[in-house]
């Protein structure tokens, strides 16, 4: 049963563009930094906003410090109020929601990242390359979307490119680069995150090659309440994307 | 200052209670529990149920359309699982029941006996849902034969939560008076159509309950209509996000308020809801709650 978490108030320390519709925030938040952990998400309230009621999920993209770095995209009146946000503006935050990714340790990794998807892989990353191979696989559709390569690469993480207008690294789509890799590893491990299109172009190929993929789906409270983010079960049913999620287990999943 | 409430020999601590749906079975908010007068469970049904397909909410300018469809685990599992966890609440129990037809109201309403439930909420009004929920709700006849069947069969608290959805809620309150209910909740979310930019439902239930402050004006003529067609008590709900919206259907003949769609915003913001109606008051110099229920002047 969950365990309702209360919302914060907390500082917006920084804040920038990392493509013309994708925004990065950081917030001091030195308890929720040591609190949150790869895959998880906070529930930001639109405060200027009163008609708007909900809160926006926004994934954690990385912890330094004392600093939490939210990354997302703009695709509504919610979150372009958020993207107009200034340093020292306040954020009201909920969260860390969500259930961590599960870490793999001494295993071969690769994580697909499609557009904003790259974001929740940042911070995932950086927990994995310790312990693992890490190759990142990460597309867009146009050089301009492209985001966060440079701190991926900073990890020391092998990363491929691709685009699908080839601007940038190859021509193509991240799976394509997934079938290339993935044919020379005995027993690898995929955590992806980008569009459901993406997500199960990535389980054709993987066969029974293990998958965590982060899903998104329209959210209530982010705390197990409403059951509003439910992710279709296989078997029938329903997992809670805020209590079971929002990384699961992609073979136990309809995409 | 006193906020206690009295319903048929049930005391509540205070006025403000939780929605269904939107509090989970209470104990999630376990240690602030105490600040409401109580919580209304999340509908339970006979059998398990796993919910209409995602997604399953979204959001216009001041309110949000849901398509949960009464996903929950069933009596058993409640009776089995849940309900012990329940037994160190600190505030009222009401569980909300959502049977598809009186033989299944009747028997959940003879399984629910456990002394921690104080009463049951029927819910006569779910929009979400193929059989049961508004179906019945619309008909003031069958909330008349539903109440009565329920009320042979318990002693708990008896509240019956009406649907606004082309019938006029006072004529089913009072069928629902008549029938044997203690008090009844008005009103439930409105039904409500949210297209997506294809011009196709956007919820996997194709229609949702409408909630929110967008309701609030409407669900307040309700309670205002309710109040002035029946005798037993009106549990005010629809749109309740601060204390002076509690207040509000206080003054519109409200005896107590459920607090739904603001805890979705803030998990457990009833309890902010109730904590703000308190301070109201006591600016207000308002010392109990009858100085304000029915100011508003409508009906009696």
């Amino acid at each position: 049963m969950a365990v309702v978490a209360d919302s914060l108030i907390v500082r917006v320390a920084k804040t920038g563009w990392l493509s013309r519709e994708i925004v990065s925030v950081w917030l001091e938040a030195p308890e929720l930094a040591k609190r949150t952990k790869p895959g998880q998400f906070f529930g930001v309230k639109v405060r200027e906003r009163e008609d708007l009621l909900l809160r926006r999920p926004i994934s954690v993209a990385d912890v330094q410090g004392d600093l939490l770095r939210l990354v997302f995209r703009v695709v509504g009146k919610g979150t372009r109020a958020l993207s107009r946000s200034r340093c020292n503006e306040e954020w009201d935050v909920l969260g860390p929601l969500g259930r961590p990714a599960p870490l793999v340790k001494n295993k071969d990794v690769i994580v697909c990242a499609g557009g904003v998807g790259a974001a929740p892989l940042l911070f995932l990353t950086r927990k994995l390359i310790a312990k693992n191979r890490v190759w990142i696989l990460i597309g867009a559709r146009t050089k301009q979307e492209l985001i966060l390569i440079p701190e991926f690469r900073q990890l020391g993480a092998r990363v491929l490119v691709t685009t699908e207008d080839g601007c940038a690294g190859k021509k193509g789509l991240v799976t394509e680069l997934l079938t290339g890799v993935v044919k020379d590893l005995a027993k690898p491990v995929i955590y992806a995150c980008g569009p459901k299109m993406m997500l199960k172009g990535i389980i054709e190929i993987a066969g029974r090659v293990q998958v965590w993929g982060f899903i998104e789906e329209r959210l209530g409270c982010g705390a197990g309440i409403c059951y509003c983010c439910g992710i279709e079960k296989r078997e029938g049913g329903y997992l809670r994307l805020c209590q079971e999620g929002p990384v699961v287990d992609l073979s136990r999943v309809v995409l | 200052m006193s906020f206690e409430v009295n319903i048929a020999g049930v005391k509540f601590s205070n006025p403000i209670i939780a929605a269904a749906g939107t509090f989970g079975f209470g104990i999630e908010f376990r240690r602030f529990a105490h600040c409401l007068g109580g919580v209304v469970t999340k509908a339970l049904t006979l059998k398990p149920r796993s919910g209409n397909p995602v997604p399953r909410i979204a959001e216009f300018n001041s309110g949000l359309v849901n398509s949960v469809g009464l996903e929950n685990p069933g009596l058993e599992v409640f009776t089995r699982n849940i309900l012990p966890r329940m037994k160190g609440l600190k505030c009222r129990v009401l569980v909300n029941v959502a049977g598809e037809d009186v033989s299944e109201f009747v028997r959940m309403a003879e399984q629910l006996t456990d002394e921690r439930i104080d009463g049951l909420e029927l819910n006569l009004s779910c929009p979400n849902v193929k059989q049961g929920g508004v179906l019945l709700g619309q008909s003031p006849q069958m909330v008349e034969e539903l109440t009565g069947a329920v009320r042979k069969r318990t002693r708990k608290l008896l509240v019956v939560k009406l649907t606004a959805n082309f019938v006029d809620p006072a004529e089913s309150a009072k069928a629902a008076e008549a029938g044997g209910a203690d008090a009844v909740t008005v009103i439930n979310t409105l039904f409500g159509l949210v297209l997506n930019d294809d011009g196709k439902p956007l919820l996997g239930g194709r229609t949702g309950g409408v909630s929110g402050p967008a309701i609030k004006p409407f669900a307040l003529f309700c309670v205002d209509r309710v109040r002035a067609a029946v005798r037993v008590p009106v549990i005010g709900c629809g749109g309740i996000m601060n204390g002076k919206d509690a207040f509000d259907f206080f003054c519109a003949g409200a005896s107590m308020v459920q607090v739904g769609t603001a805890n979705l915003v803030e998990p457990g913001g009833a309890v902010r809801v109730a904590k703000e109606f308190k301070t109201l008051c006591q600016k207000k110099g308002i010392k109990g709650l009858e100085e304000i229920i029915g100011r508003a002047g409508g009906g009696k």
